[in-house]
């Protein structure tokens, strides 16, 4: 067994209290509980395999073998990341908004809900990963390379940490934060290549080289390495995952630093 | 440093009261004309160290500071200047339903109180019984404390904090919310942690208690120690400054 530090076993304690306060919570009196939070990925699929594949007659991007060449899988292989990143940067927001008042009476460190609430979307986002990679197994188009849907996680996680951290503290002071952070939010999904492949973007657009812009920016950049993983099954280049583990690191350490510089002013607030 | 120490040194905070303060971004963006912040200081200078075991009061009249000093030892504030250093384990007692979240079950915040205080789930299942049994909330324990009164709040709160073997314990006047049958229990309870070692901080401004249980009383006035020592002396300095209609009024300056 790992020994921990008391304090690091304190806050190790809180952030499993959290986690698990948040799993439980989330579908707290609804009958059908956890098949809520496939239904929402599911008929997000659906609705946008049926508007492009359909409608549109888009044909999903080829793939090697062919096998499991289908709009829905394409789209759920990128949604599973930039779904875990929405609902960090959110919840992170609410998470601390629920323990401010509890804070104002008795010490404790804030990051642990952060921590806890993150950790219980992890816990939700791998069993919606698991599904996937399921559905791939049976339809044989799986490899070594899944382990990138995984890393591509993992760089998801650090990063909507780091992001949530700024905005969970700015979201105490002024409550417009929340709205602000969920319009750029959803502008975002149409800016990263979820629904899209990066190449339908033309390179130069109004003299800015926008696919770049787009196959750059660190969101587009987990979503491409989960699905260059699980859905394309090749290596994500070096650079690509080199922009990924950077972005992620450096997210989460200014994000880090910025929350521990001013989660004690948060028992202030009115 | 010794487990149950307590050292204040030179400690001030100051709290911004701000004037106006906007509450939107929108506000803050359009905002015309100076921002109208005046400052505060709830304690200037407060030095002293409370040494292990002891039982220490703090008395002083109405927004003299001394809740204010007990939630800075408790580390829910940051002093503005200045540094207090605890040691051991603390666990706080300071306002109705203090470390309750009000959404979940007594029995939840029993284990959430537990975690804050870094102890195992396992050490609030041995201590689950006790806690229980001494607050005598009964079959409330599964209800969420929201629906609780505020005797309840307080039984519970004060039946976790003395079951939980703090090092440090900081009591804030909430003991007299409970009936004379659980107040004495109290005391006998925080006489009981005195004996094991326990350093105990009390705040209230009654004389009387303060004069019962404390080795040590600090008077605070206007957010400054007047006087530091033996019980006897210091409360009757205090009674007669207050008898002579000192300066009682919180006239926030």
């Amino acid at each position: 067994m790992l020994k921990l530090s008391p304090a690091a076993q304190k806050s190790a304690n809180l952030i499993y209290h959290f986690a698990q306060r948040e799993t439980k919570s989330r579908y707290k009196r609804s009958l059908l509980g956890w098949f809520w939070s496939f239904a929402n990925p599911l008929t997000t699929v659906a609705i946008y395999s049926f508007v492009f594949g359909v409608v549109y007659r888009a044909s999903p991007p080829a793939t090697e073998n062919g096998n499991a060449e289908n709009f829905g899988f394409f789209l759920f292989s990128g949604l599973i990341a930039w779904n875990l990143f929405t609902g960090i940067v959110n919840g992170c927001m609410g998470w601390l908004q629920s323990v401010s008042d509890l804070r104002k009476k008795v010490y404790f460190p804030t990051e642990t809900a952060l921590l806890g609430g993150a950790a219980s979307n992890a816990v939700q986002t791998s069993l919606e990963a698991l599904v996937l990679v399921a559905i791939m197994a049976a339809l044989s188009n799986l490899s070594w390379t899944v382990v990138f849907l995984l890393v591509a996680l993992l760089f998801t996680i650090a990063f909507g940490l780091g992001v949530g951290f700024v905005a969970a503290i700015m979201n105490a002071r002024y409550r417009d934060i929340f709205y602000l952070v969920g319009v750029l939010l959803n502008v975002g999904f149409f800016l990263v290549p979820v629904v899209y492949p990066v190449s339908f973007v033309p390179e130069q657009k109004w003299g800015l080289p926008i696919r770049a812009l787009v196959e750059w920016n660190p969101p587009a950049l987990f979503v491409g390495i989960a699905r260059d993983g699980v859905y394309f099954l090749e290596v994500p280049t070096l650079g690509h995952l080199a922009a990924a583990s950077a972005w992620a690191t450096l997210t989460l350490a200014v994000g880090w630093t910025y929350f521990r510089a001013r989660s004690m002013d948060i028992s202030e607030e009115p | 440093m010794t487990i149950g120490q307590i050292t204040v040194s030179d400690v001030s905070k100051r709290f911004r009261l701000e004037r106006n303060r906007p509450s939107s971004l929108k506000e803050a963006l359009l905002r015309t004309g100076r921002r109208n912040i005046d400052d505060f200081w709830v304690l200037r200078n407060v030095d002293f160290e409370i040494e292990p075991g002891s039982f220490f009061g703090l008395i002083g009249h109405n927004g003299s500071g001394k809740s204010t000093l007990l939630r800075l030892i408790a580390n829910i504030h940051r002093p503005t200047s200045g540094q207090i250093t605890t040691e051991g384990r603390m666990s706080a007692l300071l306002e109705l339903g203090s470390g309750f979240h009000p959404d979940l079950t007594g029995r939840e915040n029993v284990y959430l109180n537990g975690a804050m205080l870094g102890l195992s789930r396992r050490h609030m299942n041995d201590a689950m019984d006790k806690i229980i049994d001494f607050s005598g909330i009964g079959d409330f324990i599964d209800e969420p404390v929201k629906i609780y009164s505020s005797g309840m709040y307080v039984r519970l709160g004060f039946a976790v904090s003395v079951n939980v073997d703090p090092e440090i314990l900081l009591v804030d006047e909430v003991i007299a919310v409970g009936d004379e049958a659980f107040q004495h229990r109290c005391m006998d309870h925080m006489n009981l942690l005195r004996e094991k070692g326990c350093t105990i901080v009390l705040v209230s401004h009654n004389a009387a208690l303060m004069g019962d249980l404390c080795d040590t009383i600090a008077w605070l006035d206007h957010g400054r120690v007047l006087e530091l020592g033996e019980p006897a002396p210091v409360l009757e300095k205090y009674l007669d400054h207050m008898r002579g209609g000192g300066t009682t009024l919180t006239t926030r300056d």
